[in-house]
């Protein structure tokens, strides 16, 4: 299969947090290393190719169930991060997503920090507007050549897929999860709110509640939509379904695709997934 | 010799944030406990199993998406239905400080939310124990 055909339709998913010249030098980093490994590795010719395309959010894990409107400082820093790395789309967390579901006026905030970021702070103005610093393009080179030898080691396990099922990549997240966490339990890194600059204080009492009839409410609609869609017409697309799946030479989606349009569920489609490929088990490492 | 305390860290549910489960399962680990880890998407029943199986004393659920007030009370209910409710059973995750009162209620001996020191549950392992 001819590479330009396809890779200019693949896109990534990262993360922001809260180092924002490391983070921006990251998302610069991860675009050479893109366009070196289809332009090197795999020869593509077409420039979309090895154009690294990325969505982003801002980190789950930053977000501090502590004086929960510092968050909204935070969240604004990973906007940031993301735009002067070159996102092209981002999901910007809420203020109170460590205290539970967010609520409307939470998520309107985080709206409103990308279009602050967008529409006033002038970032968007230039492509890598950082290209050039001192500090951004050390830090680039530095986390490409890190990231290079990563690529290196999971090519000698054998491929990522290899890596993930022997636990490789876990352990090196969780290694890494550990010692931020072991940082900031001895105060070596600093968590404002948290473990520095601490307050007493009650949580907010605006705190989403979902109501659980929501559940009852949702399932009497399913039910409802069961009775009423062409059932034999649902059982023949999901056989049709089950069929393409025994066959490795399938395209799944535009079955399933056909399936959705008889009302199939998502639940009754995955049954079929699961029945025929099994389920994932995680390899776990501690 | 007295047996070590083994615990199992349990995430039920459809969430899959591992992060923070993770780390107090590798940290209660360091501390010299017996740890297991379930891995994410398990369901109560699921959990349960385990537990018997391993034969552990505590058992901590960890969820992020909202579903603790259905989730966790049902390991508790599972746990009585199999004779096992010797099992200690503690609770860790996004969880709003007003549900904390009623979780106890039905039978989570402890909840510890985002920020807990490692040093806060490991007390209360040993003052549970």
């Amino acid at each position: 299969m001819d590479i330009d055909s396809f890779a200019g339709r693949l896109s990534f998913f990262f993360n922001a947090h809260n180092d924002l010249l490391e983070e921006v030098a990251k998302f610069r980093a991860a675009r050479r290393i893109w366009a070196k490994v289809m332009k090197e590795k795999f020869n593509a010719q077409k420039p979309t190719s090895m154009m690294l395309r990325f969505h982003t959010q801002t980190g789950g894990s930053t977000l501090t169930a502590q004086q929960p409107d510092n968050n909204i400082v935070r969240v604004a820093i990973q906007t940031l991060a993301a735009v002067l790395g070159g996102t092209q789309s981002l999901h910007t967390n809420s203020r109170d997503e460590a205290l539970g579901l967010p609520t409307e006026d939470s998520v309107r905030i985080a709206l409103r920090t990308q279009q602050i970021v967008a529409h006033e702070s002038g970032v968007t103005n230039s492509i890598d507007p950082l290209a050039g610093s001192y500090t951004i393009e050390k830090l680039t080179d530095t986390i490409e050549e890190q990231v290079w030898h990563y690529l290196n080691k999971i090519e000698d396990i054998g491929g990522m897929v290899r890596a993930i099922e022997n636990g490789y990549v876990q352990k090196e997240i969780q290694d890494a999860a550990y010692r931020y966490q072991q940082e900031v339990e001895s105060g070596e890194r600093v968590v404002v709110g948290v473990n520095k600059f601490t307050i007493n204080e009650n949580q907010p009492s605006d705190i989403l509640k979902v109501d659980p009839k929501l559940r009852d409410l949702q399932i009497c609609k399913l039910s409802e939509l069961k009775k009423q869609r062409n059932n034999e017409n649902v059982t023949q697309k999901l056989t049709e379904l089950r069929l393409a799946a025994q066959d490795s030479d399938k395209n799944l989606m535009p079955v399933i695709v056909t399936a959705v349009k008889e009302y199939a569920t998502l639940g009754e489609i995955c049954n079929i997934l699961r029945e025929e490929f099994g389920e994932y088990q995680e390899s776990i490492v501690l | 010799m007295t047996k070590k305390i083994r615990i199992l860290i349990a995430k039920p549910g459809l969430d899959g944030h591992d992060r923070g489960a993770k780390y107090v399962a590798r940290a209660l680990k360091d501390a010299g406990y017996e740890v297991i880890y379930t891995g994410i998407r398990q369901t109560p029943d699921a959990i349960v199993k385990t537990a018997i199986q391993e034969d552990v004393d505590f058992i901590g659920l960890s969820l992020l998406s909202g579903a603790h007030n259905e989730l966790f009370p049902k390991v508790v209910d599972l746990l009585k239905l199999k004779n096992a409710d010797d099992i200690i059973i503690f609770g860790g995750g996004v969880i709003p400080e007003s549900d904390i009162p009623g979780l106890k209620e039905k039978g989570i001996r402890a909840v510890f939310t985002p920020g807990t020191p490692i040093k806060d549950i490991i007390a209360y392992i040993e003052s549970a124990k």
